[in-house]
């Protein structure tokens, strides 16, 4: 009979079904200077979300950023993020008083904390965002900033007027039920 | 018995999955994606590179080669006398790019494409390099009682590139060239060759290029081997490269087949310039 128990205790994570996940969310970002707009989209993000204990993580290809400007997205890939050493973005973290919240239609706003890793740099962040359920699928949006010298993003002097040095985040993802 | 084996089964796999959440749902692998920036201009110094004008990017280029430094500073190394080409090219889509030229050497005309036929991918082991076929009429004006036809030249080129790591690449490119006329003193109408080209990155944002055509068969007396050693040098929306060369025409026929030799060499830039439109 114990063993049976242990059994369960085992198995309850594996089918709880507690994991939303997506591997089409948007991310965007956009840096705006008075001499140039640069912005790109990206439909590529992978974002998992454990609802048991409100554990999030998500991963961004750096290459799935979309360009208007094909040279642009070369440099941001080659110059900027370097893309062929650091693939990916990552956040590992947690939603903040996860036990209290309680997701509904109406959004609400939360409070995200963890880990960021761009570039190979991590930091420990801390954003706002809201989250609500929608059709049986929890959306999660945020709107945040970061500073590229804290992920060690470089800008040549001659470039300094052309890119901002904090860049807005937005991310929009639909998670849907594993 | 059985569920102490459901224990060790289950258990195990467990553990991997509360480290990371992404093992809950990872079963596909990341794509394969194509190998950019192998080269940062569609010129590596003289010669074509496998780069192209981007999708909906008109790519405009100005050549400028100075005149031999043969002089000395009699013309301050040549820097008083000029050939110029202007470079227009349209990327249609991924693969596909159409272009123009007109440079002051022999006042030649010309029109090209560049077609991608492979590209070199990050993942997959066996993607050795990118191939890209290039092709080109001339027109040279320089005569002005010539017949129309006896004006073209043609060439094809097969650019192939890898770019081995993020600092070095390297191109060997299959060469012909078909003279529709030929001087009284040439032999052949189509010439072949094989050019090497290839790129190390200094910085992030500046390289050193060469490049050169072996001669493939006979050649007259005044032929001399073409060679370029170059710098690159990429400020955001532009690429500048400076370069020393023995040949002063820009377009593919006078680069390969009337370069000079002896003290006879040529400072000059090319300027890259991308338009979206």
């Amino acid at each position: 009979m114990k063993q049976i128990i242990i059994v369960f205790v085992f198995l309850g994570p594996l089918f709880s079904n507690g994991i939303y996940f997506t591997r089409s969310g948007f991310v965007s970002f956009f840096s705006t200077t008075p001499i140039e707009d640069i912005k790109a989209k990206n439909n590529q993000v992978t974002c998992v979300l454990d609802t048991e204990t409100g554990k999030t993580s998500f991963r961004i290809p750096i290459r799935g950023f979309v360009f208007p400007n094909g040279l642009m997205q070369e440099h941001f890939n080659e110059n900027y993020l370097e893309s062929e050493k650091y693939p990916n973005a990552l956040f590992n973290g947690s939603i903040n008083n996860w036990k209290e919240i309680a997701i509904t239609n109406q959004p609400q706003e939360v409070s995200i904390s963890g880990e960021m890793t761009i570039h190979g740099v991590t930091n420990f962040i801390k954003e706002t965002g809201v989250i609500y359920k929608n059709n049986n699928k929890v959306n999660g949006n945020a709107t945040f900033r970061i500073q590229l010298e804290d992920y060690d993003v470089k800008i040549p002097k001659i470039l300094i007027k052309n890119i901002a040095e904090s860049v807005e985040i937005k991310m929009n993802l639909e998670l849907k039920k594993k | 018995m059985i569920e102490l084996i459901f224990i060790i089964f289950f258990g195990s796999s467990i553990c991997v999955s509360q480290e990371d959440l992404f093992s809950y749902i990872d079963d596909i692998e990341t794509p394969s994606l194509a190998v950019q920036g192998t080269f940062k201009a569609t010129r590596i110094v003289n010669a074509q590179s496998v780069e192209m004008a981007r999708k909906n990017t008109l790519e405009f280029i100005i050549f400028h080669r100075f005149g031999s430094m043969r002089n000395g500073f009699y013309d301050l190394y040549g820097l008083d006398e000029a050939s110029v080409r202007f470079d227009l090219s349209y990327g249609i889509n991924e693969k596909f790019s159409l272009g123009f030229g007109r440079s002051s050497f022999m006042k030649t005309y010309d029109l090209f494409y560049k077609i991608k036929l492979l590209s070199q991918k990050s993942k997959k082991r066996f993607s050795l390099a990118s191939v890209v076929l290039f092709s080109k009429v001339e027109i040279a004006m320089i005569n002005k009682n010539e017949k129309f036809n006896n004006r073209l030249v043609y060439d094809a080129q097969l650019l192939i590139a890898r770019k081995i790591n993020q600092s070095i690449s390297i191109q060997i490119m299959p060469t012909v060239i078909h003279k529709n006329s030929i001087q009284w003193h040439e032999i052949y109408n189509r010439l072949y060759s094989m050019g090497i080209g290839g790129r190390a990155k200094v910085t992030k944002r500046v390289s050193l290029n060469v490049d050169t055509f072996f001669p493939l068969g006979e050649r007259v007396g005044s032929y001399n081997q073409s060679w370029g050693f170059g710098c690159d040098i990429e400020t955001g929306g532009h690429v500048f490269q400076l370069l020393l060369t023995n040949a002063q025409g820009t377009y593919e026929s006078s680069y390969i087949e009337k370069s000079r030799g002896g003290s006879d060499m040529f400072f000059g830039f090319n300027i890259t310039r991308s338009f979206s439109i």
